[in-house]
């Protein structure tokens, strides 16, 4: 990629991320209100609303671990727009290295993670109830979430390289189709969508993970919240739907996959009552679990007999 | 006005407290934030934590065993805020003046702990939804 | 028992009165001194038995009283046993809490108002005065009166600490908290405080101070007609109750009946009060068991019954409409289609919705056999309205001891057997739709007439005023001595007995059950929030919200083993 273009791209990424990350939560509280027959926030509504996070004081609960407090939001956010620009600079770049796909599976534990140690180190009672309640959750969905990786590893004959990956559309297979369809619910874990919201609407009622965090952090906690709504479904489109090309037809193709993505998250918010943890525990580590294992058993036969649809 | 302020005025978050009410207020309160009325058009949102609140939706009448709680509430909501006083009792203790168990009104109280807080009142006894939705967004484009 | 028989009966226990009055038809007070009280009271709720229904403490010049009231409900007689307590320095009389867990409350309430000590009674803390209230100042002392707020200001408290003074006031938890620094207000959530054994509920605290507003000691400076303005504002959904229950205790005194066009004005208005009270209790049992569209349909129906109302008094709540001798307005003959038309178009709506849930399994499943008030334990917690219906007392001071024009329409008492929440829940149905025959049936008789009477004094004299509002029966109690305002005005709100009987209901349930257990006794909407769920160092394990959310829970696990209800409210 030439010069200019490149200094364009390390300029535009972050910002443009964002910008795209509110616009996709926007989406999601308008849509929501559509099928509830309401009328919605305005489209700058969640600009507002960091905007106003931003303005208003940190309160810091006097027990709390100060450092790991004021840390976990920054590496919350630091981590997933590492694996934003990563995923951008794979699809538009194309640069790519042996075993990118595993760095982009650590950086999007990272949320998950600095979440959990900022809420304890709220020092708060009802935070902890959260915690403990968040903790449980992650240790469900993130072993789905590598075994569905693992599937599509394997179909693509052993290829650590996103690059290589999304040259190939895996859900066009059982195998294939099945680990999207896991990945999809442990992406939606992870962003905090009902069904799995136990964390994120403690918050709303009170007793949630997020409920010591005022001002500026909660703002650095809703951003990250946000960017993850870009990179993960983003990360899906290049692992499973064949990439997110960069020029004309290929590129609207993309924006379409990652649209449909969008779309499916949102369907599955809006029609599903909240699960309780040990019910999300058990669908994650038996009902997900099972069908990977039968998942990667489809994959290695199909690679080894060179069935393309297993 | 600073972008504070504005950016404040364009999502106020709410959180309620009942300082000791008849319940009136409480219940057209409840009946504000169903879909009915959807607040969600001015970015309000009803939080359950004071110190992700921007806006404090204040019903009652200040007994002396609730406002021990509200000056807590009040402390930990981070500023900038805006107090509401909603309906007659919190706005002036309305019919409840003199009572022995009255330290109210919530004004009083509050400037206790900020002198320098901002508050709206939205008269009533009780107001209506629309009537709260209006003195919301009048107050909320006074500032 | 008819009159002569009751009257017999009660001379049984004549030795120990000093005086037997009988000031009207369906009055009676027994005056006795206070050494005899334990004994006249234990006869008069065993033996006769009578309905205990609230005590009154009032200081008298020269001594203190308390009143025990009870009622005789197949006659509508009131019976009011005068305890006189001649030792001013220290009263003191015996706790009747250990026969009457109905009058725990009471005893605690007159203790912290007026500092009368109560014998062997199981738990005299403080109840309704707040935690920073000074030690021996009462109230509703006459001295004390009016010098209150000035000489006794607020603390001003200082930074949050870990012990909270509201601790040491609340028998489960240690004074001392055993995990770090709270939010002040997540501690606050002690109004309730349960403890539990695994998953079962073992003990019950209640805290209760945040909404005295310090009502009995307001109206003592207000005249007699200012009081239904300052009591419609007791609690804003039976605030068409309280105005009326005192209105009727003032024309007991004044010997005052007001005209009939006003009396059918105010069973009409009661009447709306009480459709859109269970209105709105039915769409806050269906939150809390997991059916928020029932919340959402609810409320959306109690909505025409409210404009309805704006329109006839000018207000959606606290009417302001009566007045002692009638009503201040009336209502315009143009109202009257409107009125006959909304009804109606309610009544079909909560008929289909009342069926839907009589038939519902999930319902059957979720609320039978769930929060269970035994017969006998509702008439040792006196409690009155649908939580007693509910449980098979067939009480309703409509029917007992008419007032208005109750006596000259066509309805129902509604009762059921079971005292579970499902039979609550299916009282509070019916009593809508038999409202809605009420109103019909009075706004058909509406005489022509004035709407009210002049009343110009109150002589000297004391009365006692009941009506039944949609949680029970609102008593209220005035003593006039020829002045302008009250000397004593004790308010009993039915919430002030309802409540307590959750203990008894609550004890042994899941605490997935608790919400909907304490919501059927239909306490108002903010005291359910306050509820939360301690361990025995006193740190918070449950929380309002988790307490909901098991509640829903349930029903969903229910609604899988049952299978899907077969009613959408959609079809409405």
């Amino acid at each position: 990629m030439s010069i200019p273009l490149n200094i364009l791209f390390w300029i535009v990424v972050i910002p443009g991320t964002v910008v795209l990350g509110l616009i996709a939560s926007w989406i999601v509280r308008k849509v929501s209100a559509l099928v509830q027959w309401r009328v919605g926030p305005p489209l700058l509504q969640p600009l507002y609303d960091i905007m106003k996070l931003m303005g208003k004081e940190i309160l810091v609960p006097q027990e709390a671990q100060q450092t790991i407090f004021i840390a976990a939001p920054l590496v919350s956010l630091a981590g997933i727009l590492l694996l934003s620009i990563m995923l951008w600079r794979i699809a538009i770049v194309q640069t790519a290295f042996i075993g990118d796909i595993i760095v982009a599976i650590y950086l999007m534990t990272l949320p998950s993670l600095a979440l959990i140690l900022g809420s304890s180190a709220s020092a708060s009672p009802h935070a902890s109830l959260g915690t403990a309640r968040e903790m449980k959750l992650v240790m469900g969905y993130e072993l789905s979430l590598v075994l569905a990786f693992i599937v599509v590893i394997i179909k693509t004959g052993g290829q650590i390289s996103l690059a290589a990956i999304a040259q190939q559309a895996p859900v066009l297979s059982i195998s294939g189709f099945l680990a999207f369809l896991v990945a999809l619910l442990c992406i939606q874990a992870k962003l905090g969508f009902v069904p799995f919201d136990i964390a994120e609407a403690e918050t709303e009622l009170g007793s949630g993970v997020l409920m010591e965090y005022s001002g500026a952090l909660l703002a650095v906690w809703k951003l990250a919240q946000a960017v993850m709504l870009v990179a993960l479904p983003l990360f899906l489109v290049m692992v499973f739907l064949g990439g997110f090309g960069t020029a004309g037809l290929s590129l609207v193709w993309g924006i379409g996959k990652y649209v449909l993505i969008l779309v499916l998250l949102i369907l599955i918010k809006n029609t599903n009552p909240r699960l309780r943890i040990d019910q999300a525990m058990r669908f994650f580590w038996f009902y997900c679990g099972i069908t990977m294992v039968i998942a990667i058993i489809l994959a290695m036969i199909g690679y080894y007999s060179g069935i393309k649809w297993l | 006005m600073n972008w504070k302020m504005w950016s404040l005025k364009k999502s106020p978050w709410v959180f309620h407290v009942n300082t000791g009410a008849c319940n009136n207020c409480d219940i057209e309160i409840v009946n504000l934030l169903t879909p009915k009325f959807d607040v969600e058009r001015f970015g309000i949102k009803l939080v359950g934590s004071p110190r992700h609140a921007d806006a404090l939706l204040v019903t009652g009448v200040g007994t002396r065993q609730a406002v021990i709680r509200l000056r807590e509430v009040y402390r930990q909501i981070p500023k900038p805020c805006v107090v509401f006083c909603i309906g007659a009792c919190a706005c002036g203790t309305g019919i409840f003046e003199g009572g022995y168990h009255v330290a109210g009104p919530v004004d009083k109280i509050i400037r206790e702990v900020d002198p320098n807080a901002i508050i709206a009142y939205v008269p009533g006894c009780p107001p209506k939804p629309e009537a709260m939705i209006s003195g919301v967004v009048k107050a909320l484009s006074a500032i | 028992m008819n009159q002569q028989e009751l009257k017999d009966k009660l001379a049984e226990i004549k030795d120990k009165l000093t005086d037997i009055q009988q000031p009207l038809d369906d009055r009676i007070s027994l005056l006795c001194e206070a050494e005899n009280a334990y004994a006249v009271n234990k006869f008069l709720f065993e033996e006769v038995p009578l309905r205990f229904v609230i005590a009154t403490g009032i200081d008298s010049d020269d001594c203190f009283e308390v009143l025990y009231h009870y009622a005789y409900d197949q006659l509508g007689f009131l019976i009011t046993l005068k305890a006189f307590i001649r030792d001013r320095e220290n009263p003191a009389i015996e706790s009747i809490a250990p026969f009457l867990p109905g009058a725990e409350w009471i005893e605690r309430e007159i203790h912290d108002l007026l500092g009368i000590d109560f014998k062997n009674h199981p738990d005299l803390r403080r109840l309704i005065l707040a935690d920073d209230w000074p030690e021996g100042v009462y109230p509703l002392r006459k001295k004390m009166a009016g010098e209150i707020a000035k000489q006794w200001p607020c603390e001003t408290s200082v930074r949050p600490t870990t012990e909270s003074p509201a601790r040491r006031t609340v028998k489960l938890s240690k004074p001392v908290l055993a995990v770090g620094p709270f939010h002040p207000l997540q501690e606050e959530m002690e109004f309730f405080q349960l403890s539990v054994d695994g998953e079962i509920v073992t003990d019950i605290d209640m805290r209760i101070s945040y909404n005295h507003r310090g009502i009995e000691g307001i109206s003592e400076t207000l005249q007699f007609d200012q009081v239904p303005f300052l009591v419609s504002r007791v609690c804003g959904i039976c605030s068409a109750s309280h105005p009326l229950a005192y209105v009727q205790a003032v024309e007991d005194i004044a010997g005052v009946t007001p005209p009939e066009r006003a009396l059918y004005v105010r069973v009409i208005i009661n009447e709306f009060e009480r459709i859109h009270s269970h209105m709105l209790w039915v769409g806050l049992a269906g939150h809390f068991i997991g059916y928020d569209t029932v919340f959402m349909w609810a409320w959306k129906y109690r909505e025409p019954v409210l404009d309805l109302l704006e329109e006839i008094t000018g207000n959606r709540n606290n009417y302001g409409n009566v007045k002692v001798g009638g009503c201040r307005e009336d209502i315009p003959d143009e109202t009257v289609p409107k009125i006959l038309q909304e009804i109606d178009k309610l009544e079909k709506k909560t008929e289909m919705l009342t069926k839907a849930v009589l038939d519902d399994p999930i319902i059957h499943a979720r609320l039978k056999g769930i929060g269970v008030l035994t017969k006998e334990d509702a008439i040792k917690y006196a409690v009155t309205g649908p939580t007693a219906r509910g449980s098979g007392i067939a009480i309703d001071v409509r029917r007992d001891d008419p007032y208005a024009v109750y006596a000259d329409l066509d309805w129902k008492v509604i009762t059921q057997p079971e005292g579970d929440v499902f039979a609550k829940a299916v009282v509070r149905l019916l009593e809508v739709l038999e409202a809605v025959k009420i109103i019909r049936q009075a706004v058909k008789k509406l005489p022509k007439g004035p709407v009210a009477v002049e009343v110009k004094e109150i002589p000297p004299g004391e009365g006692c005023g009941h009506a039944e509002a949609p949680r029970g029966e609102t008593f209220h109690y005035v003593r006039s001595d020829g002045g302008n305002r009250p000397v004593r005005h004790k308010i009993r709100a039915p919430s002030f007995v309802n409540v307590p009987s959750f203990r008894a209901s609550c004890i042994g349930e899941h605490i997935s059950d608790v919400t909907i257990t304490l919501a059927a006794v239909d306490p108002c909407y903010s005291c359910t929030e306050r509820l939360a769920i301690v361990d025995r160092q006193g740190s918070i394990l449950h929380g309002y919200e988790e307490l909901h959310r098991l509640s829903c829970e349930k029903t969903a696990r229910l609604k899988k083993e049952i299978g899907p209800p077969e009613w959408k409210l959609e079809d409405f």
